[in-house]
């Protein structure tokens, strides 16, 4: 029989999130960005004022440097995901494939094509011809995250596909429903929103340095301002749309909600209370100790006063007959397979949305093989597999608190920076400004935290109770994925080096007030704007 | 050679006020069918022009302040 | 014919057009990295090289992983599972696709000579291993990779990548692979440079014709003696898109030249390659880049049809599991998925198409100006 080696998948895994959570470093400053520079360059086009247009340039600077890796480092998931994970691909790629295939056509082009004309093109263009192409270029970056999102929904939420037993596999049927799904559209909004955050903190931040050290004041006192108008927006349309695939969670992702907030048993509605911070022990299946708000979980995951959650014990019980019958499905689906007899098929249409629970069983069937499994050993399997389907507690439980807590701080700083700014005190207080500073790169840290629990919570699944992850890998030994990994490791290193010493540089060099280092920064953008690819 | 600029810019507006109306239909439509069948992707659009309107409002603000506070200076 | 069939080969089509035009630009600028070395002596030479095809070289780029992304929507199974077997290939091309921009980005940003001798030499390797490597992985498909499925669609390698991909026929078609991109370099940097520069391009560029010629003939008269793969049965062109049934297949001792006994008009193909491959050392010789250029086109359009013709409706075959070899016939996605895909890309490639000559139209002479008033913006 042959079977994945389960070491590769889990470097598969490590090698997957490493590469995506690197990756997503550099996107969420992308995607405010460029809708920051966009609102600057308006100001600039409708009052005429010169400094707005200085301001629309040093922060594009900043974007320029921040921009090549980013796409450079977004090729790597699109590779990894013929290299690493090929029974993922020929089981989900019909569909899958095709958002990612739309990505490049509709926005990876616009994007890559128009930055070089947003960088070189200001004594080329026309002000609202100039002013169009930026904001080409914030559309076209987030499209890009669009499509990107409405793909990852398909793995939480597969819609617009449905198994088909003659081609083995997931086949598209709908694009209007995965254009169009739920899942798609909050994960669109709520991350695009995430990156308008991250923006408005970095420029937010590096003005409160100017303002601290009394320089460039006029750029950096609209910066800020504008800045902080940005995200206090955000952060408050963030949290709505946090809320809204929460909500979502509790409806198609039951086991994701329950190890989000902990909830080894059902709730008892309405007193269930909130769990503030907890020690959840996956083995022993208990939280060792819990501080938590009394009834405000019913209210805040149900949106109502009387509907339970369902807890992960519970889960882990009403998992026993699916899996049962998933293993129905899977031995009528294979005899079909070599028979293509009618009566087979029938029976394994009757069962097939437990497919994916048949499946998993195949770590705990003998030799592997959920299509023999001898009468007697059935009940074992089945009890083995149930804990199987459930994400891993603790990392899905804390990766959502640091979001949480941290999306809560940054609504909080922005709604301060926000008056102070509006009323001309942000000087009268360098405590603020401090602390804006240094929180630049915590909405990132959210961001990746955000991906941790969406993706750790989707365990054990890659296409949610449909492909299990253990299955989805390729399979081979263990020294290719040693290769790779420490190709990545050196290569990414040396990405990560000069990324923040070019930032670090060009933040502390300023705006250009006098024209000297204009023609070095100038050279070094276009280095990074050749470098798309 | 006047006339003939003359024509030019006609044709040149009647281009422009054509491409506008396209805009707008596309523009109706889009709304439209977006609203319809996705009001997240709607209220991402409508918020996305909301916060860089009113992020740009703060700037002119900060502008108008400013010039408030020149004018106060210069009358006393 | 049916639908379904008919979109199944225009999407094999589209695969053999995006194969022959990553040969073709991707290739090129790849030759200029592999020859970076020896048509440039001298750092000035180098730089003036790099800057030849500056302009273009990410563009190429962005069209090839446009390429990839079209082929994991129309080819799910074929893509996940020869991006598999060929881990090592593709994990190498995707680092010097990571690699190259860094390396012209940074190359000519120290004026150190150690620091400018190890990026020369970087643009060496992330030039010459992937255009090696990319014809080797032909060379591989050609005579089978040992892979088989199981019956949910696993597939599963039966052989480790290092006992073929390095062979003697592999490494003869990989040697080709790079004769021919060091030939279209060649060409490329006669078009837009003068001597010395010109002059030693001239020459690398011809050899590298004359040689690919040479190795596309042997390799023409080896392959009549490779094992290849012939379809036995096929119960129906528009049957569902699944490795595991469908079809049989057998190996026999020259029936990659099948398809050429069956049709001989096919073998118009190959020497279409030839006399481009010829042709273009020829022209080069004769001072005539551009014409030359075109020819280069040919030559890789006549080679890789050359290969698709022999081996059609093969798209990967598998020498342990014939059966279960991936074809044109059972590699696709579904009809829904493939018209998707389809319509997307009739609507964008024209908008592409437009957008990008508007920008190109907007930044003409950008490059020329620049290069008169300081060399700041260059590599």
């Amino acid at each position: 029989m042959d079977f994945i080696n389960p070491q590769v998948v889990d470097l598969s895994r490590l090698q997957f999130a490493l590469t995506a959570l690197y990756h997503f470093m550099f996107v969420p400053l992308t995607l405010g960005l460029t809708f920051m520079l966009a609102a600057m360059e308006t100001v600039y086009v409708v009052t005429g004022r010169k400094i707005y247009r200085d301001m629309a340039q040093f922060w594009g600077k900043l974007f320029g440097i921040n921009f090549a890796i980013g796409v450079a480092t977004g090729l790597t998931m699109e590779f990894e995901f013929g290299t690493n994970w090929s029974m993922y691909s020929h089981f989900f790629g019909d569909m899958f494939g095709t958002p990612l295939a739309i990505e490049g056509l509709m926005a990876f082009f616009m994007e890559s094509t128009f930055v070089g004309l947003m960088f070189f093109g200001w004594d080329r263009l026309s002000k609202p011809g100039h002013l169009a192409i930026t904001y080409l270029v914030a559309l076209g970056s987030n499209l890009s995250a669009l499509w990107i999102l409405i793909a990852n929904a398909g793995m939480n939420v597969p819609e617009g596909a449905h198994f088909d037993a003659d081609t083995m596999r997931m086949q598209f049927d709908s694009f209007v429903h995965v254009v169009f799904s739920q899942d798609a559209q909050a994960k669109f909004v709520h991350t695009s929103v995430a990156g308008y955050v991250a923006a408005s903190m970095f420029v937010m931040g590096i003005s409160a340095f100017y303002l601290l050290r009394g320089q460039h004041r006029e750029l950096a006192a609209r910066s800020f301002r504008m800045a902080a108008l940005f995200g206090i927006i955000s952060s408050v349309a963030v949290i709505t749309l946090g809320d809204v695939l929460g909500r979502m969670d509790y409806e198609k992702q039951p086991t994701k909600i329950a190890a989000i907030e902990g909830l080894w048993h059902t709730t008892k509605p309405p007193y269930e209370p909130w769990i503030l911070a907890a020690l959840p022990d996956d083995e022993k299946q208990v939280n060792h100790f819990e501080i938590n708000i009394p009834y405000v979980l019913t209210p805040l995951i149900t949106h109502s006063f009387n509907q339970p959650v369902i807890g992960m014990y519970e889960l882990e019980e009403q998992a026993g007959p699916r899996i049962r019958s998933g293993i129905i499905a899977l031995t009528a689906l294979r005899r079909y397979g070599e028979t293509h007899d009618k009566a087979d098929l029938n029976l394994f249409n009757a069962h097939q949305d437990d497919m994916g629970f048949g499946f998993l069983a195949t770590r705990h069937a003998p030799n592997q093989d959920v299509t023999n499994i001898p009468a007697d050993q059935l009940d074992a399997v089945v009890k083995q597999t149930q804990p199987d389907i459930l994400p891993n507690v603790f990392v899905t439980f804390w990766s959502f608190r640091f979001m949480v807590f941290l999306g809560g701080y940054f609504f909080a700083i922005f709604a301060v920076a926000a008056l102070l700014s509006l009323k001309n005190r942000l000087e009268a207080n360098p405590w603020l400004l401090k602390a804006t500073m240094w929180s630049i790169p915590l909405p990132i840290l959210a961001t990746e935290f955000g991906w941790i629990t969406a993706e750790a919570g989707r365990q054990p699944w890659t296409v949610f109770n449909k492909l299990p992850t253990f299955l989805s890998a390729s399979g081979h030994s263990t020294g290719y994925m040693v290769f790779s990994l420490a190709g990545f490791a050196l290569l990414y290193s040396v990405f990560i080096a000069a990324e923040l010493y070019l930032m670090f540089r060009f933040a502390r060099l300023g705006p250009e007030e006098h024209g000297t280092h204009h023609d070095e920064t100038d050279a070094l953008l276009s280095h990074f704007h050749g470098s798309h690819a | 050679m006047t006339l003939i600029a003359t024509e030019e810019l006609r044709s040149m507006k009647i281009f422009r006020l054509a491409g506008l109306a396209l805009a707008l239909v596309v523009a109706l439509l889009f709304a439209v069918f977006v609203g319809d069948q996705g009001p997240w992707y709607f209220a991402w659009v409508i918020g996305t022009v909301m916060i860089v309107l009113i992020s740009g409002a703060g700037a002119v603000l900060l502008d108008a302040q400013e010039d408030g506070v020149a004018n106060t200076e210069k009358l006393s | 014919m049916e639908t379904y069939a008919l979109l199944k080969l225009i999407w094999t089509g589209i695969l053999g057009v995006l194969f022959i035009g990553l040969g073709t630009m991707v290739g090129m600028d790849m030759g200029v990295g592999t020859l970076l070395r020896f048509v440039g002596r001298n750092d000035g030479e180098r730089r003036t090289a790099l800057n030849i095809i500056g302009p273009h070289w990410d563009g190429n780029q962005v069209w090839f992983i446009l390429g990839g992304g079209a082929i994991f929507a129309a080819f799910p199974t074929l893509y996940g599972t020869s991006f598999s077997v060929f881990y090592v290939v593709m994990i190498l091309l995707l680092f010097s696709m990571i690699l190259r921009p860094v390396a012209f980005e940074y190359r000519s940003k120290a004026d150190s000579r150690h620091w400018r001798a190890s990026w020369d030499v970087t643009f060496l390797i992330s030039g010459f291993v992937p255009m090696f490597v990319y014809g080797a992985a032909f060379g591989n498909i050609l005579e089978g990779v040992g892979y088989h499925f199981t019956w949910t669609g696993q597939y599963v390698q039966d052989e480790s990548f290092l006992s073929y991909l390095i062979n003697p026929f592999a490494i003869l078609c990989g040697l080709m692979s790079v004769a021919l991109s060091v030939q279209q370099g060649g060409a490329m940097l006669m078009l837009r440079s003068e001597n010395p520069i010109y002059g030693r391009a001239r020459a690398y560029g011809s050899l590298g014709g004359f040689v690919a010629a040479a190795l596309f003939v042997i390799g023409g008269f080896w392959i009549a003696h490779v094992p290849g793969f012939v379809l036995t049965s096929l119960s129906d062109p528009a049957m569902p898109a699944n490795p595991l049934h469908g079809q049989t297949a057998a190996i026999r001792p020259g029936a990659w030249l099948g398809n050429y006994y069956a049709h001989p008009v096919l073998w118009l193909l190959p020497v279409l390659g030839t006399v481009c491959m010829v042709g273009e050392a020829l022209l080069l010789r004769a001072n005539r880049p551009a014409l030359g250029w075109w020819l280069g086109v040919g030559a890789w359009a006549g080679t890789i049809t050359t290969v698709g013709a022999a081996m059609f409706p093969f798209l990967m075959p598998s020498t342990t599991a014939p059966d279960q070899s991936i074809t044109v016939w059972n590699g696709t996605g579904s009809l829904y998925g493939l018209s998707c895909m389809l319509v997307v890309a009739v609507i964008f490639v024209p908008i592409i198409l437009s957008y990008t000559s508007w920008c190109y139209h907007v930044m003409r002479g950008r490059v020329r100006v620049q290069d008169v008033m300081n060399d700041s913006h260059s590599y």
